[in-house]
């Protein structure tokens, strides 16, 4: 049900035109060239791409963090300019503060805003619960092991109540094991506050156990090559790896980058 | 020792859990290596300084067994002194601390967190910070005159730069990651500093105050060498003037006991402060 009326559900973040260009030492590098997207509220959506191919930048241009050269984002309608707490972003390294305990990393946010310290920290110690870590509010970074950490990170980004989540390849650092289960917890965080993510990896099958909407991103210059609805039942769970359907959307986002990697060495040689 | 107190806790049966405790406590102290090890070489150190006094260098114009220099302490504490001395010299050195350290972090901030400051002002700090400042120290005295204010000057200009420096480096070496968070919530640029830039250089910051701690007590020594009415310094220049060799040997005790004393409660400090690490930051 929830498919069937995606299309009518207004679109919360809308691209057009962008572009990124670096000067380097006079030869313009074009990182991404003419991005054009519309996730809808309440959307899944998954840019996926190789290594290079401008999809982190694209994410830090969303956030506010770069600047874009050309084009346009708007979020629910209105042009963004900057950072802003409407978008909370999970960083890909592990950027929480060393010296505040897990609960007053999630508090972050919420400060900077002004927000009265008791009511951020009881809302800090929900969204604590929500991903799972209950008891280990007055823990700091390096007495928690780096999935547990990744959720302090996602419940920093939550804390802000962003419009949109934007995550940055949030679970590559991890093994295969936490990130499995990660991706799991993500999947019913995700359901049970129905927020909006644009989700960014280089791991294909995360892609499409995740997404809604995936965007291949070919590689340098970054233009959208294709946008693959995935239409698998969700939820998802590790057992829809093994079956047919999941493995020929594998294989198709497959040979759409293993194609631009020929193109590249193409025109390299 | 241990086994008479555990003779007497026998006896007295109700008080028996809480002596008996802490006797094993004060033994477990004493058993581990870096305990131990230090006291059996204060212990040589000490013995080996009398016996030198009393059968090596035996003229006492230069050297004198520790048994007279206790007998010194002993007399100078009577006298009341000591202690005038003393706390005329850490008058000096907490004012030129406070100075130093509200100083040196504030502009060590600016430095480490502008460009613009750092052009300015990055060949008069390295030239100051490379000059032996005793150099100084005379013209301080000439226009401050002899007294409180030329100590303090002395001391702050001695021990202001480990902490601007180590503060300035503490602030730049801040991991971009950080900065990236603070913007992407938003932050000002206030609230960089006071929420990113403070909390991350402090270990820093700390590190410069336990070197400039070390540099205060030489600095309040210059001070008081080259013109004062009291403190340690004072005390071991008249000593010196007058052979009085066992009270020249009490007040560089003095004054090595204030700088290992202020070292270690600052290290405690550090790791009171510092919980967010495994281990305390070393030099």
């Amino acid at each position: 049900m929830e498919q069937a009326n995606a299309g009518e559900r207004p679109i919360k973040l809308a691209v057009s035109g962008l572009g990124k260009t670096f000067q380097t030492r006079g030869n313009p590098l074009v990182v991404l060239d003419d991005i054009n997207l519309e996730i809808r509220a309440g959307e899944f959506f998954v840019i996926v791409g190789q290594s290079g191919c401008g999809k982190t930048t694209f994410l830090r241009i969303v956030q506010g963090l770069d600047r874009a050269t050309k084009g346009e984002i708007k979020l629910d309608g209105r042009p963004l300019a900057g950072p802003g707490p409407d978008r909370g972003f999970v960083f890909q390294h592990d950027s929480l503060f060393p010296w505040r305990t897990a609960l007053r990393n999630v508090m972050f946010g919420p400060e900077l805003r002004g927000t009265p310290r008791a009511k951020a920290e009881k809302d800090a110690r929900e969204i604590i619960k929500l991903v799972g870590l209950a008891g280990f509010e007055n823990h700091y970074p390096f007495e928690l092991s780096g999935g547990m950490r990744q959720r302090v990170n996602l419940a920093r980004a939550f804390a802000v109540h962003p419009d949109i989540l934007l995550m940055d390849e949030p679970f590559a650092a991890l093994d295969a094991l936490t990130r499995e289960s990660m991706q799991q917890e993500l999947v019913r965080i995700v359901a049970e506050t129905g927020k909006t993510v644009l989700f960014i990896t280089h791991q294909i099958d995360e892609a499409i156990l995740l997404a809604d909407r995936i965007a291949v991103l070919s590689a340098r210059p970054g233009r959208v090559a294709k946008i693959i609805d995935v239409d698998l039942p969700k939820p998802r769970t590790l057992a829809l790896k093994r079956t047919p359907e999941f493995n020929a959307m594998v294989e198709e986002v497959w040979e759409l980058i293993a194609g631009f990697e020929k193109g590249t060495a193409a025109a390299h040689g | 020792m241990a086994s008479d107190i555990a003779a007497t806790t026998s006896e007295k049966p109700a008080s028996a859990p809480a002596r008996g405790a802490l006797s094993d406590r004060v033994l477990r102290t004493l058993l581990r290596p870096r305990i131990y090890r230090s006291l059996i070489s204060l212990v040589i150190f000490l013995v080996g300084w009398q016996l030198i006094g009393e059968y090596v260098l035996t003229n006492k114009l230069f050297f004198v067994p520790l048994s007279d220099v206790a007998v010194a302490f002993v007399r100078l504490t009577v006298s009341g002194e000591l202690w005038t001395n003393i706390a005329a010299s850490f008058k000096a050195i907490g004012y030129g601390m406070a100075l130093a350290i509200v100083i040196g972090i504030s502009f060590g901030i600016l430095l480490g967190a502008s460009r613009v400051v750092a052009d300015y002002t990055e060949v008069y700090l390295n030239a100051l910070y490379s000059t032996p400042l005793v150099a100084v120290a005379p013209l301080l005295i000439l226009w401050l005159g002899i007294g409180l204010a030329s100590k303090v000057a002395v001391v702050f200009l001695i021990s202001v730069f480990p902490i601007v420096i180590s503060t300035a480096s503490g602030v730049r070496n801040v991991d971009a990651h950080y900065l990236d968070v603070a913007k992407s919530f938003g932050a000002t640029r206030w609230q960089v500093v006071s929420k990113v830039l403070i909390p991350a250089g402090l270990p820093f910051v700390l590190t410069g105050v336990r070197l400039a701690i070390g540099r205060a007590i030489v600095g309040v020594v210059i001070g008081e060498l080259f013109g004062a009415s009291a403190g340690l310094g004072y005390l071991i220049y008249t000593a010196g003037q007058t052979f009085d060799v066992p009270a020249l040997f009490v007040g560089v005790i003095c004054l090595a006991f204030a700088g290992v004393s202020l070292t270690w409660a600052l290290q405690w400090l550090e790791k009171r402060i510092i919980r967010w690490k495994p281990m305390a930051l070393e030099d």
